[in-house]
């Protein structure tokens, strides 16, 4: 009988480590000051780690929130000028910006359902077969590993107007010299947009679910095919519900990367295709950066974006009630 | 004997920093923008430079010219400019307002004043990079763009290249509308197309051809004459694929394409740069003569007659450097610019000098002549510290029109609203 539970512990760990500490006359224990050492390795390992991730991190976020309450030219010789929440307010009754909330919302949906969803059942493929596994790994991953640029630029191509898109596409549906307009036309340009990132990530999710199903013990599936579980019961049943820290994780990792997309929103509005439908907030902060040269303002819109990452994750980890699985 | 260690340890330890200082050389980035042909003969000047000159060293850098403006601000945002640098000299502009460049040492170019050097030079040549009596630039190049035609094409549809070519662009829909072939509404070979990110150089004369601006004089008002905007901006509808399909952004840039001679376009818009990479690229075809230029359009009512913008890249140095360093960069921008005529038959790039304007030799190069009246009745490109945030609100209207299918008025409004928010700020 396979039991599955899930928040196991019922007295904190902590708890538990305290009372080990102590002899039975309340005494404590000499490991506590070896404990104590191992900490201060411990600290002095990790701390070049630290150091690099606030020098690097922390540190351009904190700026960014201070610069994101200043004015200032990005060519300009003159300190910033403190203006406190102007540039949010500015933004909040911006079109422009609320234009971007929009196409940021449409692409994420749009691409991290996609994603989450083929990446399972591609990753439920695999684990399926008996050969090529390792052969379809690495074929569903190389996408993975071409740079972000050099994707776009092969898209570009495939979706120029005489390219293998229009192509593939009329001869599917027997409309010779139909223009589709894939770079053109404002749906058909956000729907490029996500086809290109699908093609590009779906491989990378797909191995990590790999890893998760592969995880799950023989033993469980064996348990459930004696009491005459079919394929698709042990898929529903056991796979499914036992790699949900997985599916969590993929689901956290796609959605903030979907949010951050931009090279590929960049690349297709330098060869022309029109902006607005692709002017993700990724998009609009370079472009207020860099085109306008409005740091202030780019680094407000910056710390929106952060923001509305940490409570999208903040929400997938409160309905998933995400304890670990265990196996029992 | 061991006070003699310690002696000889002194002195090495004495020498050997001060030989390492004496040895260290001056290091001057310089960033510019691909251009293979250009490549070619900077590097052998580069090379000369640093034989005269053993203890300097210039690292030059190219980039994509689409990306330079991008990587160049990015670099002095960081207080991380490269020493010396060019860029067209709308993004340039920027610069100068900023006090990011430093003025023109005539002295280290080897004049004695600054009227000197102008003396030197076409007539106007420093305008567009002269403050408050400083000059902040000298230039690589100046250049307008004409219409080049490839004659096959023509001939192969009917058409008399010497005498059916465009002059009004009411003509140049008609005549590429002969030259195009489509497989339906897919376009196998163009009759001509814009070259679409420049709309300062190439869109906003169009403007200026009908009575129309981008900011009025006093510059405190954003479009001058909508009239002359929704006239222009309806021609670029029409051009699209939502009007007659004769061409679009998203297809490949039609210069690029045109010295390949493999009937894709017909007539492409582009700059005397043109024909030294024509010759290069494909120089079968360049010796055919089945190419020739002609003069940029007009409308049939325009009220001015405008050829296409000019505009130049100027070399400028970064004013953060210690002046030691921007004395040597002078020095080494006059050592290049000091070939002209190697510039001019290397890389087709015109330096505005007057002993090379007026030689015999550039008047007998192919469609001089063309370039040259055409630039008589131009205006330098339209110039403003947020001039490329301009050109690039000015490209969203017109996407918004050829490709979103909004209506013209409503486009207009936007650019309107969004430059004008950009001039109340200032």
């Amino acid at each position: 009988m396979v039991v599955i539970s899930k928040g196991v512990s019922t007295v904190p760990e902590r708890i538990i480590r305290k009372k080990n500490d102590f002899t039975d006359d309340g005494k404590r224990r000499k490991n506590w000051s070896m404990e104590r050492k191992k900490a201060r390795w411990g600290w002095i390992f990790v701390a070049p780690t630290l150091l690099f991730f606030m020098v690097f991190s922390f540190y351009p976020m904190f700026n960014a929130f201070y610069m994101g309450l200043t004015k200032k030219d990005l060519l300009s010789l003159n300190p910033p000028k403190f203006i406190g929440v102007k540039n949010y307010t500015y933004l909040f009754k911006s079109a422009d910006f609320w234009n971007s909330m929009k196409d940021t919302a449409l692409f994420t949906l749009g691409t991290f359902l996609l994603l989450l969803v083929f990446s399972l059942i591609l990753a439920a493929f695999i684990i399926s077969r008996k050969k090529l596994k390792t052969l379809l790994q690495m074929l569903y991953y190389s996408p993975a590993l071409l740079s972000s640029v050099v994707a776009a630029l092969i898209w570009l191509l495939i979706f120029d107007p005489r390219g293998l898109a229009n192509q593939t596409l009329n001869f599917i549906c027997q409309s010779p010299g139909i223009d589709h307009k894939w770079l053109a036309a404002s749906n058909m340009l956000r729907l490029s947009t996500i086809i290109v990132y699908f093609w590009k990530y779906i491989g990378y999710f797909t191995i990590i679910f790999v890893a998760g199903i592969g995880s799950i013990p023989i033993s469980i599936h064996e348990a459930a095919e004696i009491d005459g579980a079919s394929r698709w019961q042990d898929f529903w049943c056991i796979t499914f519900p036992l790699i949900k820290p997985t599916t969590l994780l993929v689901s956290v990792m796609a959605m903030i990367q979907c949010l951050k997309t931009f090279s590929t929103q960049y690349l297709f509005t330098t060869a022309g295709a029109p902006t607005k439908p692709i002017n993700v907030i990724t998009l609009n902060i370079y472009n207020t950066a860099i085109r306008d040269h409005r740091i202030g303002r780019a680094s407000a819109m910056s710390m929106i974006l952060f923001l509305i990452m940490i409570v999208l994750t903040w929400f997938q980890f409160k309905i998933s009630k995400s304890d670990d699985v265990t196996y029992m | 004997m061991k006070k003699g260690w310690y002696l000889l340890l002194l002195l090495i330890l004495l020498v050997f920093p001060f030989q390492g200082l004496a040895a260290k050389k001056t290091v001057i980035n310089y960033w510019t923008h691909t251009d293979d042909n250009r490549t070619r003969i900077e590097d052998k000047y580069i090379a000369e430079f640093e034989k005269l000159h053993p203890n300097v060293e210039i690292k030059r850098v190219v980039n994509e010219a689409s990306k330079m403006g991008d990587i160049v601000l990015t670099a002095f945002a960081a207080n991380n400019g490269p020493d010396i640098f060019n860029l067209p000299i709308e993004q340039e502009y920027g610069y100068i307002c900023n006090k990011r460049v430093a003025p023109v040492d005539y002295r280290a170019l080897g004049y004695k004043s600054l009227a000197a050097l102008k003396d030197d030079y076409a007539a106007n040549t420093f305008e567009p990079v002269t403050m408050n009596g400083k000059i902040y630039g000298l230039p690589l190049e100046l250049t307008n763009w004409c219409i080049f035609i490839n004659k096959k094409i023509f001939r192969s549809v009917g058409l008399d290249p010497e005498k059916d070519y465009p002059k009004t662009w009411e003509e140049m829909a008609d005549v590429s509308e002969k030259l195009v072939l489509r497989n339906g509404e897919i376009l196998i070979r163009r009759g001509f197309d814009f070259r679409y990110p420049y709309y300062l150089v190439s869109f906003l004369p169009m403007v200026q051809q009908l009575g129309g601006d981008l900011i009025s004089a006093d510059g405190k008002t954003a479009i001058v004459n909508d009239q002359a905007w929704i006239k222009a901006l309806n021609f670029m509808k029409e051009w699209g694929p939502h009007g007659r399909n004769l061409g679009s952004p998203t297809y490949i840039n039609a210069r690029k394409i045109f010295d390949k001679d493999n009937n894709d376009i017909a007539m492409c818009l582009s700059g005397f740069y043109q024909e030294g990479r024509l010759k290069n690229d494909n120089p079968e075809f360049f010796d055919s003569g089945e190419w020739m230029v002609v003069p940029f359009p007009v409308f049939e009512d325009a009220v001015e007659n405008q050829g296409c913008a000019f505009y130049g890249h100027y070399l400028m140095v970064n004013d953060s450097i210690p002046k030691k360093k921007q004395k040597i960069a002078w020095e080494f921008i006059k050592y290049m610019l000091d070939h002209p005529m190697e510039y001019l038959t290397e890389v087709n790039l015109i330096q505005p000098r007057k002993n090379l304007v007026n030689s015999e030799f550039f008047k007998e190069l192919p469609y001089t002549d063309v370039f040259m009246d055409d630039m008589e009745r131009s205006k330098a490109v339209f110039l403003h510290q947020n001039g490329y945030q301009f050109e690039q609100y000015i490209r969203e209207a017109i996407e918004a029109v050829m490709l979103s299918g909004t209506k013209t008025e409503e486009a207009l409004k936007t650019l309107k609203r969004n430059i004008q928010e950009v001039l109340d700020e200032e």
